[in-house]
């Protein structure tokens, strides 16, 4: 049982812990993708993304 | 001379009254469609295979505008693929429900001994477990991907589907980070006991002793397990590699590339998860005592016996057989 409930809570742990990796370095593509000769404008609140 | 004069003004009057109204009738022989010969989207796909141009987005790939590929693309995805999905996972359903009310639970013959031995220590079945239950999650919302919108869907409303999908596609991202550290685990941890040998040859020949009560030798793992665990090493490789391309994407491929890594993803999914109910089935309600394996660790010796005679004759050769405290195993 112990192994069983370490396993889910190193999953959990791991899990997180690679989304507050992964937003930290991501861009959303709105900032990725703008650039000096064309700005990708406000994509709207209809996404799912780093504010919603 | 008046009169003459207006009988001409008159004449002229009607003829070019007449004139008019001819002109204004449509008349269909001189009729010309200017767009009959010019060329068709169908014939301009089919000649140029794709539709590109030049862009101002910094996307150079926003360029391009329709590929045919992207339609058979659809196709798969929306159509073949539910079709292997729905086969392999139903079918091997049926397989397991007409299995066990025929065959039903494969019993300990010679009873419990009371007595037990270690089979699996706890740093093994913290990564199955891990790896397990990471896999449970990444495959009911990997078929929420793929069947959710037509079978869950109309179940539950936009409302809710749409919440649902959006943390399911989350825990999905996201727990593959540790499913991926368990498979790699696996893989290097059990690599050295499931090596194919003549054994295993021998043990598949006699069908595993599923079919009647046949006990054919085993070492630790029997050709049936080292089946699973090269699935799982495989299986969990490809699509974890195909999961990081589509997780990041376009870092590695085009479209093009983009297509093939979600086809061969969740192709091998769907495949996956059907070999791993069985596995599931054969560790639970298939087998008496196979459970112990896994969840405490210790298995009781008549069962090692059974099934995994060679395996014991190793441990028991190792040191005193182990009671019902639990003896360490020597690493493998």
């Amino acid at each position: 049982m112990k192994a069983f409930l370490a396993a889910l809570l190193f999953a959990a742990i791991a899990a997180v812990g690679v989304s507050i990796l992964l937003n930290a370095i991501q861009e959303p593509s709105s900032v990725a993708f703008t650039t000096g000769g064309a700005r990708v404008g406000d994509p709207g609140h209809n996404l799912v993304g780093p504010n919603g | 001379m008046a009169s003459f004069g207006r009988f001409i003004r008159l004449a002229v009057g009607a003829c070019v009254f007449l004139l008019v109204i001819a002109a204004s009738v449509p008349c269909n022989a001189q009729q010309v469609n200017p767009t009959a010969s010019s060329v068709k989207e169908q014939q301009l796909l089919q000649e140029l295979n794709r539709i590109q141009g030049r862009v101002s987005i910094p996307d150079q790939r926003s360029g391009v505008l329709e590929q045919p590929a992207g339609r058979d693309w659809r196709e798969f995805r929306n159509v073949t693929l539910r079709w292997i999905g729905g086969i392999a996972i139903l079918g091997m359903i049926a397989v397991m429900v007409i299995f066990y009310l025929t065959r039903g639970m494969v019993r300990l013959e010679s009873g419990r001994s009371g007595r037990t031995i270690v089979r699996f220590r706890a740093f093994e079945r913290f990564v199955h477990w891990m790896t397990a239950s990471c896999f449970i999650v990444l495959a009911i919302s990997g078929l929420n991907i793929t069947f959710g919108r037509p079978l869950l869907l109309p179940l539950i409303g936009f409302e809710a589907f749409s919440e649902w999908s959006q943390w399911a596609k989350y825990a999905h991202n996201y727990l593959s980070f540790p499913f991926t550290i368990g498979v790699v685990l696996i893989f290097l941890m059990w690599i050295a006991g499931n090596i194919p040998n003549k054994v295993d040859v021998e043990w598949l020949k006699r069908g595993g002793g599923i079919v009647g009560h046949d006990h054919p030798p085993a070492y630790r793992f029997n050709a049936g397990q080292k089946a699973i665990y090269w699935i799982v090493v495989m299986g969990g490789g490809a699509v974890a590699v195909t999961g990081y391309e589509l997780m990041f994407p376009f870092y590695l491929s085009g479209i093009e590339g983009m297509q093939l890594a979600q086809i061969v993803h969740s192709v091998v999914s769907v495949l996956f998860i059907a070999a791993m109910l069985a596995h599931i089935y054969i560790g639970t309600i298939g087998m008496e005592g196979a459970f112990d394996a896994m969840g405490t660790g210790e298995v009781d010796l008549n069962w090692a016996k059974e099934h995994h005679s060679l395996w014991v004759e190793e441990e028991l050769a190792k040191g005193p057989s182990s009671g019902s405290s639990p003896r360490p195993v020597a690493a493998e």
